[in-house]
């Protein structure tokens, strides 16, 4: 049977328990939580509940590696990051987003052309859950079964 | 000699010796501008149209890239907080300087000006290795350092600018012509802002679902053109637009994304931007600085120290005592990508001639060099004097 994606709409599959992790949260912390847990990216909330910034793992292993980089990495940002101790001064501050209405099959394809490991569903700026490749490629598989 | 081959010799070159200089310890444009020099001095006509227009386009996306990747308006807000003085004295004594030292020769008033605003910028990338080494990146000179940069570049593309506007009327303007070049640039900034606030955000919803392939990069280097084409209908300069154009975009998520800013980057620094350091080497007239002795000398001395008694004061009016601020002061010194640029445009629009050009690169290679070994002096004899202020 051929499953029509293009009916499909991202609250249909995305993640809604998300781990998150505030805007004041130490690096000391973020660093646990990347060893305790699988996830490549933790959202940043802030205190009015929105999405403000993700930490993606190439933050975490920049700011690692800050010392021992070539002269010509350290670009003003990268500098100003390595400055900071807290998720709000490290995150990037422009997370790709889509509601939750969002069409799969749209976003699928936005995520394949620009290489987006994934995006992040929210509804008038709170963020209600994740959608990643891997979340797609489940639902697909449990579909085809 | 083939367009091709010289376009393949320069980049070989650009590469192989910014990547030997980079391994030396100093900046890869030094090596880029080196590669230049060197082709000069062999075989290559710096006059050549297309090489030229390779390097407007370095430029372009020099400044474009600055403005798209490196500039967070959130982050500029509590920059200028912190380091407005410091950078207000960092900007104002060396323009002084240069306006004087080009009154002291001779030239003429618009040249007088352009080296006081090519005097004004910095780059302290030089010295954050120096701060990392040495542990003073994450103090609160470190920190004011970084803020001032970004403010102090900015400052002086505004002052550039009002510069170049001033300098197509070729006489000092009357108040009329000042209040028509101010009300250019207002309605230029904003077109940009109503276009980076309202237009390019849903003009990306829709780009991101088009079907031929790399639209959004595709669509971020049309911005990067056409903010530059707009500044030069309002008798800005391109440079200008596409750094003001990259500002507009910095804030949009769907042309951040990270693939996105890799091909702009990658573009950029990869091709355009090692071309335009090449040029400016391959512009650099070698008999000019030989024959400028004493003006070259004062150049470099007067830049470096305007630098370093501007950043001096600000720091100190700031409260910090004299050893942080002496310490700011040097570390404010380095001069490197956004000056050539100006000096490079000034020489393109016939502002400034062979030997200032000449010896400005000269001061900004001079600069890079000598900025890094000083603040580590600096910084050394801080910690034996025992001063616990950070």
């Amino acid at each position: 049977m051929t499953i029509d994606y293009s009916k499909l709409i991202v609250a249909e599959i995305m993640t809604k328990d998300v781990m998150s992790v505030g805007e004041n949260t130490t690096i000391v912390d973020l660093l646990e939580l990347f060893g305790k847990y699988h996830y490549h990216s933790y959202p940043v909330i802030s205190q009015a509940g929105e999405l403000v910034g993700i930490i993606s793992e190439d933050i975490v292993l920049e700011i690692l590696m800050f010392n021992q980089m070539p002269a010509c990495g350290h670009t003003h940002l990268s500098v100003i990051r390595s400055c900071s101790d807290v998720a709000g001064g490290i995150m990037t501050t422009h997370p790709v987003t889509v509601s939750q209405d969002a069409n799969l099959s749209e976003t699928a394809d936005l995520m394949l052309k620009h290489h987006v490991h994934r995006v992040y569903v929210v509804e008038q700026g709170k963020l209600v859950g994740i959608l990643s490749k891997r979340d797609i490629v489940n639902e697909i598989c449990k579909r085809r079964e | 000699m083939n367009i091709l081959l010289q376009l393949l010799l320069i980049l070989f070159l650009a590469k192989i010796l910014a990547e030997i200089i980079e391994r030396a310890g100093f900046p890869g444009i030094l090596g880029e501008m080196a590669a230049g020099i060197f082709l000069g001095m062999l075989w290559i006509n710096p006059d050549e149209d297309i090489l030229s227009f390779f390097s407007l386009l370095g430029a372009i996306f020099l400044l474009f890239t600055a403005g798209y990747k490196e500039i967070n308006l959130q982050e500029l807000k509590a920059s200028t907080k912190i380091a407005l003085i410091p950078t207000l004295c960092g900007v104002i004594v060396p323009f002084s300087f240069g306006f004087l030292l080009g009154k002291a020769f001779n030239f003429e008033f618009m040249e007088c000006l352009f080296m006081g605003v090519a005097f004004s910028p910095t780059s302290i990338g030089v010295s954050v290795r120096t701060l990392i080494d040495l542990d003073y990146l994450s103090k609160k000179i470190g920190s004011t350092m970084l803020s001032s940069a970004i403010l102090d570049d900015i400052i002086g593309i505004f002052m550039f600018s009002v510069l170049i506007s001033i300098a197509t009327y070729h006489h000092i303007p009357t108040s009329m012509q000042l209040m028509v070049i101010g009300g250019k640039f207002v309605i230029f900034l904003i077109i940009m802002i109503i276009l980076g606030w309202k237009i390019f955000p849903v003009l990306f919803t829709y780009i991101h679902k088009m079907h031929v392939k790399e639209s959004i990069f595709a669509f971020v280097f049309m911005i990067a053109i056409f903010s530059a084409y707009l500044a030069e209908v309002f008798s800005l300069h391109a440079v200008i637009g596409a750094f003001i154009g990259g500002v507009c975009l910095s804030g949009i998520p769907l042309a951040k994304i990270e693939d996105v800013q890799n091909k702009v980057s990658g573009i950029s620094y990869g091709i355009f931007v090692p071309i335009f350091f090449a040029y400016i080497g391959l512009s650099i007239d070698l008999s000019a600085i030989q024959g400028a002795g004493l003006f070259a000398l004062l150049v470099i001395v007067m830049a470096l120290s305007g630098k370093l008694i501007g950043g001096f004061i600000g720091t100190k009016i700031a409260g910090c005592d004299n050893k942080n601020s002496l310490i700011f002061g040097v570390g404010m010194m380095p001069r490197a990508g956004v000056e050539l640029v100006f000096i490079s445009v000034g020489r393109g629009l016939g502002i400034i001639g062979d030997e200032i050009f000449s010896a400005i690169v000269l001061m900004i290679v001079v600069s890079v060099i000598v900025s890094p070994a000083l603040l580590k002096l600096v910084i050394e004899y801080k910690e034996r004097s025992g001063s616990t202020s950070n």
